[in-house]
C-alpha cells in the first residue's frame, strides 16, 4: 500500500487552526480564576489513570495533572471531587449540529443541497446556527467538541466544521472551517433511479464517473491556477487570470492533500471503488461507516487510514449475525486500525458515550473505546495539540462525572469548556424544573 | 400454459411454506433449572444467588433455596443476571411496509395480523436483545387505526405458533401532527386538530347508533320476535362497537398536553376506556390528570425534536410521570432501539432517579400491562410463562448484553452458539 494514502494532517492545517485559536475561536468566555479538581479519578486518556488526583485549569488551559500533592495556585477555586470520574471533553466525529432543530419543519433543516450530487462548495460554516437549542442538551452530557457535517446523500455535499460547543456566536464556536470534506459513497447518493424521471447519475457507475470528472476538472482547474500564479509580476498583468470556479476552487485543498477527504463506504464493492478513486486523485482520507464490510477488514486494515464507525446501530444485513455491525470497532481494533466513533446525529448526539460502551461490550478494549470519542478525534481532526487528554498546555475541556463516562447511568456533574465552568441547563432541565415546581 | 405455471407456483409457494414452518424444531423437554443468578423479577426485587425452576414452560419455582428433580438441566448462571423477558409495548416490525392504510382516518378494521410477516428477521434482532413478547401497532397516520397483535418473539415458528395465545385484542387511535399531515396534505379533513377530533367523534357517533342498532335487534330476537331484521354488518362499526362496549384496549399515539385532556374528555363522553398514551412526550405537565384517569404512558427514554409536538420532550418525562402515579413503560417504536430496551430503561435511572426494580417494570411488567398480559408475563413469578433473559453483566447499562433468552421455557438464543444464535434455528429454504 501506498503510504500517501495514510492520513496524517498537513501544517498548514495546524497553521490555519492556530490562527483561529489566536485570534479568533477562543476569545469568548475567558475563564477568569483558576480551577482545580480535587480528590476524582482522572482518566487522563495519554498516562493511564490517577486516582485521587488533581487537575488545575488556568487562563482556559489545563496547567497541572497529577496526584494529591499536585501543588495548587493559593487563588484557585478548589472543587470537592471526591468519588467523580474526570475525564477530557468528549469529541464527536460526525453530527449535524447548527444545521437542524426540529427534523420535521423544513425551515430549520439547513443539512444539505439537494440540486446537485457535487456541492464541494458549500461550507457548513455559513449555515451553523450557533443559538441552536441542541447545542446545551449535547454539551452537558459532556460532549464539549463536534464535527458538523452536512448531511450524507450527496457525493460531494460540502465542508464540515469543528466546533467547540460554547460561545455566544458562531464565531466563538467554530474552532476550524473546512476542517474536511465528505465524500459519500453509501449507495444513499443514488437518487435518480426511476426510469421515469432518470437523470444522470442513475447508478453507481454514474456517480463514480461523475466524481471523477469532477476531480480531473478540479486538476485542471488548479493547474491553470497554479501556471498563472508562476508567472512573473509582469507577465500576470499581461496574462488574464483564470475565470474563478467555487465548485472547483473548493476541491484544490483536496487535491493538495492539504485536507481530509471522509471517505463513507458501507459494502465492500463501495469502499473499493471510494478507495480507488481517493487513490486516483492523491487524497488523503480517513474511512467512514465500512458498515458491511465485515469481510473486507483485512483489507481496510491495510490501507492504515483511521476509521470512522458510527453508529454501531446501523441494521446488519439479511445474512448477517445480529451483532454484526455492534462489533465492527472490536473487529478493526483487532486487526490494528484505529477506530472513531461518531453519532452521525444531532438530537441524540449526547448519547456518544454510551456508543463507546456498547462497542465495549462487544470486545473493543476499555481505553480504545474512550480514545475513540477523545484522543483519537483530535488526532485525526488536527487538535491534538489541544483537545482529546488531560495533559498540561492543552485546552481546558473537562468532564467531571459520577461515574462510568460510557454507561448510561452516569450523571455529569460538572462541564468545563476553555475552563469556564458550563452551566447545567438546557431547554430541557428548563422544562424539567418548570414544571417540577 | 397459464393454469401450469400457476399450479407450479403453487406448489413452489407450499414448498416454501413447509420448510420455513420445519426451520425452528421443537425442543425436547423445556425443563430447566437456571442457578446462582442474581434475580431482577420485577414484582419481588433483586434476589441474589438466586434460582428459577421452568418446568412445562412455566416458571414452577424461584428464590434463593429453590430445588429441582436430579435429571432437570441446569444453566450455571454465576455472576449473571436474570430478568423476565423484555417487553416492547410499541412496535412496528414484521409487517413490512404496510403499518399504516392511509387512505382514511377511520380504519378500525384493519387487522395487523394480516399483514403480519412472521419471517422478518427484526424479530430475531430484537430476539438477540433480549425481546420476548411485543405489541406490533397500526401505524399513526390516521385518527383510528387498526387492531394490533401481541407477539412472542419465537423466530422460525410459524404466524399462529408466535402470536401470544389469549391475548386481548387493542385498537390503535393517533392525534396531532401525523393526520394532519397525512390528511392534509391531500387536500383532505382532517387538516388541524380540530378536525382530528371531529372526524373521530362523527365515527364514534356512528358506531354507538349501530351498537343500539343491534342491541336493539338483539334484545327482539331474545324475547323471540321471528320478525325482527338484523342491521346489516359493517366491520368499521362493529370494531368502533367493540371499543365502546370495551372489548378492544385503547392505545392513543399522543404527544401534546392539551391532547391528552381532549382525548380523555373523548373517552368520558362515549364511555369507552383509555389503555395508554403512547409516546406521550408531555406528560409530565398534566401527569395528575392522567393518573387520575388510570391511564398508562408508553413513552421513549430521551427522542425529542424529530418534529414540533416533540419539542417538548425532556429525559426526565417518565419519571417525573411515574412519581404522579402514573404507569410507565418504555417502549421503541424503532428496530433499532428495539435491540436494547435495557439501556433505554437505565436512562431513566439517571434521568429522574429510577430505582432498579422501577426501571426494570417499565420494560417487563408495565409494558405486559399495556397489552393485557401482565397477568401470563412480564416477571418472575410462580405460574407465569418462563420468558426469561439472562444477562452476562448487569442489564441496567450501557454494557450489558443477552446471553441465552428463553421464551415459554424453551431456548430460542444463545449467544455462545455460532452462527445465528439460535438453538433451533435452520436457515431456511
Amino acid at each position: 500500500m501506498k503510504k500517501q494514502s495514510a492520513i496524517s494532517i498537513q501544517c498548514s492545517v495546524i497553521k490555519v487552526v492556530f490562527f483561529l485559536l489566536m485570534f479568533g475561536g477562543f476569545a469568548f468566555g475567558q475563564q477568569t480564576a483558576p480551577i482545580a479538581l480535587k480528590g476524582g479519578k482522572l482518566l487522563t486518556i495519554t498516562h493511564g489513570t490517577i486516582e485521587n488526583g488533581v487537575i488545575v485549569m488556568e487562563n482556559g488551559r489545563i496547567t497541572a495533572v497529577g496526584p494529591a500533592s499536585t501543588a495548587i495556585p493559593r487563588n484557585a477555586k478548589v472543587v470537592d471531587a471526591t468519588g467523580m470520574t474526570i475525564y477530557p471533553g468528549l469529541i464527536d466525529s460526525e453530527t449535524h449540529l447548527g444545521l437542524t432543530e426540529i427534523s420535521a419543519d423544513k425551515m430549520t433543516n439547513d443539512l444539505i443541497e439537494l440540486s446537485d450530487e457535487i456541492m464541494p462548495h458549500m461550507h457548513v460554516y455559513e449555515a451553523f446556527h450557533a443559538e441552536t437549542e441542541l447545542i446545551p442538551v449535547t454539551r452537558i452530557n459532556g460532549i464539549t467538541n463536534a464535527i458538523v457535517a452536512p448531511s450524507n446523500t450527496d457525493t460531494l455535499p460540502g465542508q464540515d466544521i469543528f466546533i467547540q460547543l460554547d460561545g455566544t456566536s458562531a464565531r466563538d464556536m467554530i474552532v476550524a472551517k473546512d476542517v474536511a470534506m465528505p465524500l459519500n459513497f453509501t449507495g444513499e447518493q443514488r437518487r435518480n433511479d426511476s426510469f421515469d424521471k432518470a437523470k444522470f447519475p442513475q447508478t453507481r457507475m454514474g456517480m463514480a464517473a461523475q466524481l471523477r470528472q469532477t476531480f480531473v476538472d478540479a486538476q485542471d482547474y488548479m493547474k491553470k491556477w497554479d501556471d498563472y500564479n508562476n508567472n512573473s509580476a509582469a507577465d500576470k498583468e499581461k496574462a488574464s487570470a483564470p475565470k474563478r470556479d467555487l465548485k472547483l476552487e473548493a476541491l484544490v485543498p483536496y487535491l493538495k492533500g492539504e485536507r481530509p477527504v471522509v471517505l463513507a463506504a458501507d459494502t465492500p464493492g463501495d469502499v473499493d471503488t471510494a478507495v480507488s478513486l481517493a487513490k486516483e486523485f492523491n487524497l488523503k482520507f480517513v474511512l467512514n461507516h465500512v458498515r458491511h464490510s465485515q469481510k473486507v477488514l483485512d483489507y481496510i486494515a491495510t490501507l492504515q487510514v483511521p476509521v470512522i464507525v458510527g453508529p454501531i446501530y446501523e441494521q446488519p444485513k439479511e445474512n448477517e449475525r445480529y451483532d454484526a455491525v455492534f462489533s465492527l470497532p472490536a473487529e478493526l481494533h483487532r486487526r490494528g486500525v484505529k477506530v472513531l466513533l461518531a453519532s452521525d446525529d444531532s438530537h441524540q448526539a449526547r448519547n456518544l458515550p454510551y456508543q463507546a460502551g456498547y462497542a465495549v461490550a462487544f470486545g473493543l478494549p476499555y481505553d480504545e473505546a474512550l480514545k475513540s470519542i477523545t484522543l483519537y478525534p483530535a488526532q485525526v481532526w488536527g487538535m491534538e495539540k489541544q483537545l482529546g487528554s488531560l495533559d498540561v498546555g492543552k485546552t481546558a475541556n473537562v468532564v467531571v462525572a459520577n461515574g462510568d463516562p460510557l454507561d448510561v447511568k452516569t450523571d455529569v456533574k460538572h462541564v468545563f469548556i476553555n475552563g469556564r465552568e458550563i452551566p447545567l441547563e438546557s431547554r430541557q432541565t428548563l422544562l424539567r424544573d418548570h414544571y417540577s415546581k | 400454459m397459464h393454469r401450469f405455471l400457476s399450479r407450479c407456483l403453487c406448489v413452489l409457494m407450499l414448498l416454501c411454506a413447509s420448510s420455513l414452518l420445519a426451520q425452528q424444531s421443537a425442543p425436547k423437554s423445556s425443563d430447566v433449572l437456571i442457578k446462582n443468578a442474581t434475580l431482577l423479577t420485577a414484582t419481588h426485587g433483586r434476589i441474589e444467588h438466586g434460582s428459577v425452576y421452568v418446568k412445562g414452560g412455566k416458571i414452577a419455582a424461584f428464590g434463593a433455596n429453590v430445588t429441582a428433580p436430579a435429571d432437570v438441566p441446569v444453566v450455571d448462571a454465576a455472576g449473571k443476571f436474570v430478568t423476565p423477558g423484555v417487553i416492547d409495548s410499541h412496535s412496528h416490525i414484521a409487517l413490512d411496509d404496510d403499518v399504516n392504510e392511509a387512505t382514511s382516518p377511520i380504519v378500525p378494521h384493519m387487522m395487523m395480523k394480516d399483514a403480519f410477516n412472521y419471517t422478518d428477521k427484526q424479530i430475531y434482532l430484537a430476539l438477540a436483545g433480549g425481546v420476548t413478547s411485543a405489541l406490533l401497532l397500526h401505524g399513526s397516520a390516521d385518527m383510528i387505526g387498526g387492531q394490533a397483535i401481541v407477539i412472542k418473539t419465537k423466530y422460525g415458528f410459524s404466524r399462529d405458533e408466535m402470536l401470544f395465545p389469549n391475548a386481548p385484542r387493542s385498537i390503535k387511535f393517533a392525534s396531532g401532527e401525523n393526520p394532519k399531515r397525512v390528511f392534509g396534505g391531500k387536500g383532505q379533513l382532517p387538516s388541524t386538530r380540530m378536525g382530528n377530533f371531529a372526524v373521530q367523534r362523527q365515527a364514534l357517533l356512528e358506531a354507538k347508533q349501530y351498537m343500539q342498532d343491534w342491541d336493539e335487534y338483539e334484545a327482539k330476537v331474545k324475547k323471540g320476535d321471528k320478525d325482527a331484521k338484523a342491521p346489516k354488518r359493517d366491520l368499521k362499526l362493529e370494531a368502533l362497537a367493540d371499543v365502546l362496549r370495551g372489548k378492544l384496549m385503547v392505545q392513543i399515539h399522543c404527544y401534546r398536553a392539551d391532547e391528552f385532556l381532549t382525548e380523555i374528555a373523548m373517552a368520558h363522553e362515549f364511555g369507552y376506556k383509555i389503555r395508554a398514551f403512547h409516546h406521550a412526550l408531555e406528560a409530565y405537565k398534566v401527569a395528575d390528570q392522567i393518573a387520575k384517569e388510570g391511564i398508562a404512558i408508553d413513552t421513549f427514554s430521551d427522542w425529542w425534536g424529530y418534529k414540533y409536538e416533540a419539542w417538548d420532550a425532556i429525559p426526565w418525562n417518565a419519571v417525573m410521570s411515574m412519581r404522579k402515579g402514573i404507569r410507565v413503560a418504555i417502549k421503541s417504536d424503532s428496530e433499532d432501539y428495539m435491540r436494547r430496551l435495557n439501556q433505554e430503561a437505565a436512562k431513566t435511572m439517571r434521568y429522574g432517579g429510577a430505582t432498579e426494580d422501577e426501571a426494570i417494570k417499565m420494560i417487563t411488567l408495565n409494558a405486559a400491562w399495556i397489552m393485557g398480559v401482565d397477568d401470563k408475563t412480564g416477571s418472575i413469578d410462580v405460574g407465569k410463562d418462563a420468558d426469561l433473559v439472562m444477562w452476562n453483566s448487569y442489564p441496567l447499562s450501557s454494557a450489558a448484553l443477552a446471553d441465552k433468552v428463553w421464551i415459554d421455557g424453551q431456548l430460542f438464543f444463545d449467544r455462545s452458539l455460532p452462527g445465528y444464535g439460535m438453538p433451533n434455528y435452520k436457515e431456511g429454504n
